[in-house]
């Protein structure tokens, strides 16, 4: 509809331009041509949506639905697209065998491929989406060819999502309403629809050749991640799509792990990539942090011990095991340091409460906590020297402001006991004064006595 | 030969001499109240030499206040107990001068000829509160800043020459740096200079007329009897003395074991954090404009409380003159019942103020 509009707006510029001046009408009515020649504006349907008034009157929810759906908020009805620009048919007519004629280019319900094509019409076209919304991309259809559920539809098998299964077919919202199923907070939900149905994904495999799992959502909300997104409110946190891509989607192959976390971790996967377990890792990161069930880590992960993340590879109190003996040492520095902080840190809160200012001493701690942080960070490239070389760091931090606290401490004693010797002075010189003062009264009662 | 022959052979002192030796205080039994004015004078002395020592380190600008009190509690030697007994002095000193001005509300001490001292007494207590205002903004912490955009914008709402009182106390339309240095002047120069001589004008008003005997007291002597009095010096000198020194104790307790806190540096561009409140000596004034309807009777409401609060106090500076009967040394049951009502609104709307969301 809004097709129709334009052009005969661009048709309606053109005949004021006719009069303004013989260049402008010329090229007015070029514009026109060009834009005419596309089948989108060659079709011009009349402006009112029988379609809707129609359908919505029917009993049969499988009729009735879509029309009312797409009275709803939707991206294209909310643009000027009606339903013929999708299904084709004539809105205009009454009768509705000639509203649903194959002459009036009545398509009807797209399936499978169809959907793709019918939205890729205008999806995959600069030219119109240009001037809807430029700066979306307008390779979907190229990407989901791409894609695992693309390469199964190109196989015949209908079961897979084509674009309608995540964004819906009527009733489209844009991706940015909290509403829409691909809205950051909705993904693994809309993913899940199908990924949760074991009689669905029965038959599928993975690259590996093992049967396609259905505990992927289940695992994804125990995750990190899923927290960050739905209870941190971070709508920049992965859900299914930042992984797997969207339109492209695919699980991340073997040697690709390091690439897709390292889209965020980018200091990581650059350690990792240097580490000397880069080419044993077989899936690089999900080794040690797992893949949909990402938990946060622990400084209890470092150890070959019961529960540790080095326990798959390394032995516990192996001393010939060098492996354990990197992991005892790193997590022995990093408990070190983090012990010295959290009690430096006691030390400070103790003697601020008490009156001592401690705010250079309080960035101090912070600093330490960086090199904490810092030393996580340099456990994924695995080389001790380089962590213990950070830890050190943070304890010289640590150790000074231990120092200022005992000096903090130190400062407390003498201002309590200055306070005591002070107030002792004081009473001293109250109660003299007072003796002084009844000394002065007895005189003068005396002397009034004797006058 | 003393210094004090030395001076009296060149000023001659015998005035003096005499007038101290001839000064006496009545004794009876609501004389206590007497020390609340010297036990305020006490702690202005103190505001006064803190106010010197601090004075030689802070630095009055948006972008080095809050260091330069910092460095004043952390690196200057004793400099945490000089700002700890100015914040607390202050506040002391607010809450006695609170308690004088009741007690001689209460006593009827400004019935004529006490008018004079009365009034200045008045301003006295106005330019306390200036100093309060002013000085809590000059650590430039975060309280103090929004706490002031509030209080500025009260002054605001005065009828007519709000929005010129506004940008006169913020230097501009919001408090920045300019306020800063304005509150700044205020504070060490211009509320000072007022006050040395209010307390002179005061002090000697009280020296000339001596103390004033409450109406209760006189009523019930008889003619021709005359209250026992004290010797000014050293009787009541010296008592005056030992009350200071119990000020002191106590400020200086009050400073070393509950300092006070410097907070974190104002940010203008940070929200407006919760719970921002003025002192507590703004409390009342601040929660009632609070409970003030947006319109009475088409009037904006927080025009309306500035202005009652102005009247308010043009009511209180009136008080000596309104009060005809203890002028004439009467008793005056209605002005008791103002100030109890008064001491009860104060009370009462600070505590809710304190506790209130």
């Amino acid at each position: 509809m809004l097709m129709s509009d334009a052009s005969s707006a661009a048709q309606r510029g053109s005949r004021s331009s006719v009069a303004a001046g013989p260049v402008l009408a010329r090229l007015c009515v070029l514009v026109v041509l060009l834009v005419s020649t596309h089948p989108l504006y060659a079709q011009s349907p009349p402006a009112a949506n029988g379609c809707v008034a129609c359908h919505s009157t029917q009993a049969d929810s499988r009729l009735a639905t879509p029309a009312a759906l797409f009275t709803e908020p939707d991206v294209h009805r909310e643009s000027g697209f009606a339903c013929v620009d999708c299904h084709g048919g004539s809105a205009s007519s009454s009768d509705v065998a000639r509203a649903h004629a194959p002459a009036e280019g009545f398509k009807g319900k797209p399936a499978g491929q169809t959907v793709v094509a019918t939205c890729a019409r205008c999806h995959s076209d600069a030219n119109v989406m240009r001037r809807y919304a430029p700066k979306q991309r307008v390779d979907q259809a190229t990407e989901y060819a791409a894609s695992v559920h693309g390469q199964q539809l190109a196989k015949g098998d209908l079961k897979v999502a084509t674009c309608s299964s995540c964004h819906n077919a009527h009733g489209i919202r844009r991706i940015s309403d909290a509403k829409s199923p691909v809205f950051p907070t909705n993904v693994a939900n809309t993913c899940a629809t199908c990924h949760t149905d074991e009689k669905r994904m029965a038959g599928y495999t993975l690259p590996g050749g093992g049967a396609l799992p259905t505990h992927q959502l289940a695992d994804y909300q125990k995750s990190v991640h899923y927290a960050a997104l739905t209870k941190g409110n971070d709508p920049s946190a992965p859900t299914c799509n930042d992984c797997h891509g969207n339109h492209g989607a695919a699980p991340p192959g073997v040697g690709a792990v390091t690439n897709v976390c390292g889209t965020c971790h980018a200091v990581f996967a650059q350690k990792f990539a240097a580490s000397v377990h880069q080419p044993i890792f077989d899936k690089g990161c999900v080794e040690c942090h797992g893949n949909h069930a990402v938990v946060k880590p622990s400084d209890q992960m470092l150890s070959a011990a019961a529960g540790g993340a080095c326990a798959a590879c390394h032995t516990a109190g192996d001393a010939s095991d060098k492996g354990t003996a990197a992991a005892v040492a790193m997590r022995t520095g990093i408990e070190r340091l983090k012990s010295g902080i959290d009690d430096s840190g006691a030390l400070l809160r103790r003697i601020k409460n008490a009156g001592i200012e401690v705010s250079d001493e309080q960035l101090a701690l912070r600093e330490a906590g960086t090199k904490l942080t810092l030393a996580r960070t340099e456990i994924h490239g695995f080389e001790v020297g380089r962590v213990e070389a950070i830890l050190a760091d943070g304890m010289k931090v640590v150790e000074a402001v231990a120092r200022a606290g005992q000096d903090g401490v130190a400062e407390l004693r003498f201002r309590r006991r200055g306070l005591a010797v002070s107030l002792g002075a004081i009473l001293i010189f109250v109660v003299a004064l007072g003796l002084k003062i009844r000394q002065i009264d007895r005189r003068d009662r005396t002397r009034r006595a004797s006058l | 030969m003393k210094v004090i022959d030395w001076v009296d052979e060149r000023l001659d002192l015998s005035g003096v001499r005499h007038f101290v030796a001839d000064k006496g205080v009545p004794v009876h039994a609501q004389k206590i109240w007497y020390y609340l004015g010297g036990m305020t004078l006490c702690l202005f002395g103190v505001q006064v030499l803190t106010g010197i020592l601090l004075l030689l380190y802070y630095r009055p600008s948006a972008t080095e206040a809050y260091e330069s009190v910092q460095f004043i509690v952390t690196q200057v030697q004793f400099g945490w107990l000089i700002r700890n007994l100015h914040s607390w002095s202050a506040n002391l000193l607010i809450g006695l001068a609170f308690a004088h001005f009741f007690s001689v509300f209460f006593l009827k001490s400004y019935r004529k000829p006490r008018e004079l001292t009365w009034v200045s007494g008045i301003l006295l207590l106005f330019l306390m509160l200036g100093f309060g205002f002013s000085g809590y903004l000059l650590p430039w912490n975060e309280l103090a800043f929004f706490a002031t955009k509030v209080g500025t914008g009260i002054a605001g709402a005065v009828p007519l020459v709000g929005r010129f009182a506004l940008r006169l106390l913020r230097g501009g339309d919001d408090v920045t740096g300019a306020t800063l240095s304005r509150f700044y002047g205020l504070h060490v120069a211009v509320l000072p200079a007022i006050t040395t001589a209010l307390v002179a004008l005061h002090l000697l008003f009280v020296q000339r007329q001596g103390m004033s005997v409450p109406i209760g007291v006189e009523r019930k002597l008889k003619p021709g009897e005359h209250l026992p009095q004290m010797p000014f010096f050293p009787n009541y000198v010296l008592r005056d003395v030992l009350a200071w020194y119990v000020v002191i104790a106590v400020l200086a307790a009050l400073a070393a074991f509950y300092p006070w806190e410097l907070g974190t540096k104002a940010d203008p561009f940070a929200p407006v954090p919760a719970g921002i409140r003025p002192e507590w000596y703004f409390l009342a004034m601040f929660h009632t404009l609070k409970l003030v309807p947006s319109h009475v009777l088409g009037i904006e409401g927080e025009h309306l409380g500035v202005v009652a609060f102005g009247l308010a106090a043009m009511f209180l500076v009136l008080v000596p003159f309104l009060d005809r009967r203890a002028s004439r040394g009467e008793p005056s049951r209605l002005f008791t019942l103002v100030a109890a009502l008064g001491l009860l609104y104060l009370v009462s709307f600070t505590i809710i103020g304190h506790y209130a969301k």
